[in-house]
């Protein structure tokens, strides 16, 4: 009988599973421009995925079916691009009226509500909490121009990049089964088994994930889009979809998207102050969905991960690389822990290990059958 | 478009097989298929170059996938429990396919397979019928349909034996 191995990873396995990670995400991080079109074309690939496999079922070849869907996907963005762009154009112009309106309203709102808790408590009274909150706003924004333009023009020289995420897409699409065919053939004859069997892991860890996260996107633009439009939010399910795409940043992503609403009902409601706190209870409501009901359903399960670990490993990855990091932490970990308790099982199972050994001896004395005189 | 699933296909006669294409034909697995179907089931298996006295995969590890002898000898051998040396249950040349029940769940193998002279091997993942099943069930359910029969035919000759002239007990009192 073979040597068999405990399934389970120990500790120094997941200390370098937990390792690996953040190695990855610091060197992610110095790769930002290829790693993002990277993921977005990983998220584009597990997208379009579906509608290939219906045209794969109904005869049509891999090739044939990549270049369809991608050809469709690329057709309706195209098409969606050119009705949108004329009052994305209008609108364009003045955006930074727009911008500078919202926010006032937001500044208003937090003045109100200071001044509210002043009149009420006079230890806030006391130390001016609205005019020493004001004067930081005010700081704020002066300078916001000077924050505003880096981002702007990072924007502007990642742009040629992110029109790498359809060309990899399309490549992932059509030439992805034939990449791991090739890859398995590096892969000695003992670890063969274990290996064809990590790779497709990967694949369902990662289809899970990504699959997981648009599902997620779309239980929360309908959650967030039918309270705003209950109450009454002008361009609700465009503000709720906004929000649902910014919550693909742990954290970060939701606090944003809390956010550009609570500026939305102070500057659009600006008689109506509960409308904010309406706002925020929503957003409270759909966090708590999110994280009880939407994830488990979702991405939870595709990961099988321990929820303390997940919440863990945010606050490492935002540590180790920042925004970037938040965002990359959770498929990174997934994949690195699939493969770290594979590699952990090869290693640690003798039977494999002396398989290979033989295997190369047999190899070894093949090649050198013939060198004796 | 497959062009074999057009009747008009045939009217310019049958599609002709490639040398790797006509030796997986003779696979008894996939003895149903077209030659459409063989191309896109091609596509799916992997290639794999064992050594003489190689070991493929031992009894009592996880089966992952079926494995379709192309060229070579392989024997199966099965444990006797004791850690003494193995019993030689069968020897597979070109066109036999061994580790099948592989493909329907990861339980783990009952015998050992080695191979008794260089083999060459094409490799069946269990993933990647469940992919097949999904995506061409019509190609799954054939080869499905022709395991079912193997297994069969396995489990009769299990209760009838075989005789001295190589075939089954069954068949000659059936």
């Amino acid at each position: 009988m073979p040597a068999q191995s405990d399934d389970r990873a120990g500790p120094l396995v997941w200390a370098a599973i937990i390792a690996a990670t953040c190695l990855l995400l610091a060197a992610l991080q110095k790769l930002l421009w290829l790693t993002v079109p990277f993921l977005l074309a990983l998220i584009l690939y597990y997208l379009l995925q579906p509608a290939m496999q219906a045209l794969i079922y109904r005869g049509v070849r891999r090739e044939s079916a990549a270049i369809a869907v991608m050809a469709g996907f690329l057709g309706g963005l195209l098409l969606a691009a050119m009705s949108a762009l004329p009052r994305f154009g209008a609108r364009l112009l003045d955006w930074q009226a727009t911008l500078g309106r919202y926010l006032q309203g937001g500044q208003a709102l937090l003045d109100h509500s200071l001044r509210n808790l002043e009149a009420n408590w006079s230890l806030f009274a006391k130390a001016r909490l609205a005019e020493t909150a004001a004067a930081r706003l005010a700081q704020f924004t002066d300078s916001l121009a000077g924050h505003l333009e880096p981002l702007v023009l990072g924007a502007a020289a990642w742009a040629p990049a992110l029109l790498l995420t359809p060309f990899l897409a399309f490549f992932f699409l059509r030439d992805g089964r034939a990449f791991l065919r090739f890859v398995a053939r590096a892969v000695p004859n003992a670890f063969f088994e274990r290996t064809l069997d990590l790779l497709a892991e990967v694949d369902r860890t990662a289809r899970a994930y990504f699959q997981g996260l648009l599902w997620l996107t779309v239980l929360d633009t309908l959650t967030l889009g039918i309270g705003l439009w209950l109450l009454g939010f002008p361009g609700a399910w465009l503000l709720g979809l906004i929000c649902a795409v910014l919550a693909w940043l742990p954290y970060i992503g939701s606090i944003a998207g809390g956010l550009l609403v609570v500026l939305v009902a102070a500057t659009d409601f600006p008689q109506a102050p509960e409308m904010a706190w309406w706002a925020v209870g929503l957003f409270v409501l759909a966090r708590l969905l999110d994280d009880f009901v939407y994830m488990p359903l979702t991405i939870g399960k595709s990961l099988r991960m321990h929820p303390l670990l997940t919440v863990v490993m945010i606050f490492v990855g935002g540590a180790v690389a920042g925004v970037a990091g938040l965002m990359l932490v959770l498929p990174v970990l997934g994949v690195v822990m699939v493969v770290g308790q594979t590699l952990g099982r090869l290693i640690a199972d003798a039977r494999l290990m002396a398989r290979h050994r033989h295997a190369r001896r047999l190899r070894k004395k093949l090649a050198e059958a013939d060198l004796a005189v | 478009m497959q062009i074999d699933h057009i009747p008009l296909a045939h009217l310019f006669g049958r599609r002709k097989l490639t040398p790797r294409l006509a030796r997986l034909a003779q696979v008894s697995l996939f003895g149903q298929l077209s030659p459409g179907e063989l191309d896109i089931v091609d596509g799916l298996l992997h290639q794999r170059e064992y050594l003489a006295d190689e070991v493929i995969f031992d009894a009592g590890e996880e089966g992952q996938a079926l494995y379709i002898v192309l060229d070579g000898e392989v024997e199966v051998h099965r444990p006797d429990g004791n850690g003494n040396a193995a019993e030689r249950i069968a020897t597979l040349g070109p066109g036999s396919f061994f580790g099948d029940l592989a493909l329907l769940d990861n339980l783990p193998r009952t015998a050992q397979a080695r191979a008794s002279r260089p083999a060459l091997l094409a490799v069946f993942f269990r993933a990647d019928f469940m992919t097949l099943m999904d995506t061409h069930a019509r190609i799954a359910s054939k080869i499905a349909l022709q395991l079912a029969r193997e297994m069969g035919r396995r489990i009769r000759q299990s209760q009838f034996g075989g005789g001295a002239d190589g075939r089954p007990a069954w068949d000659r009192h059936l």
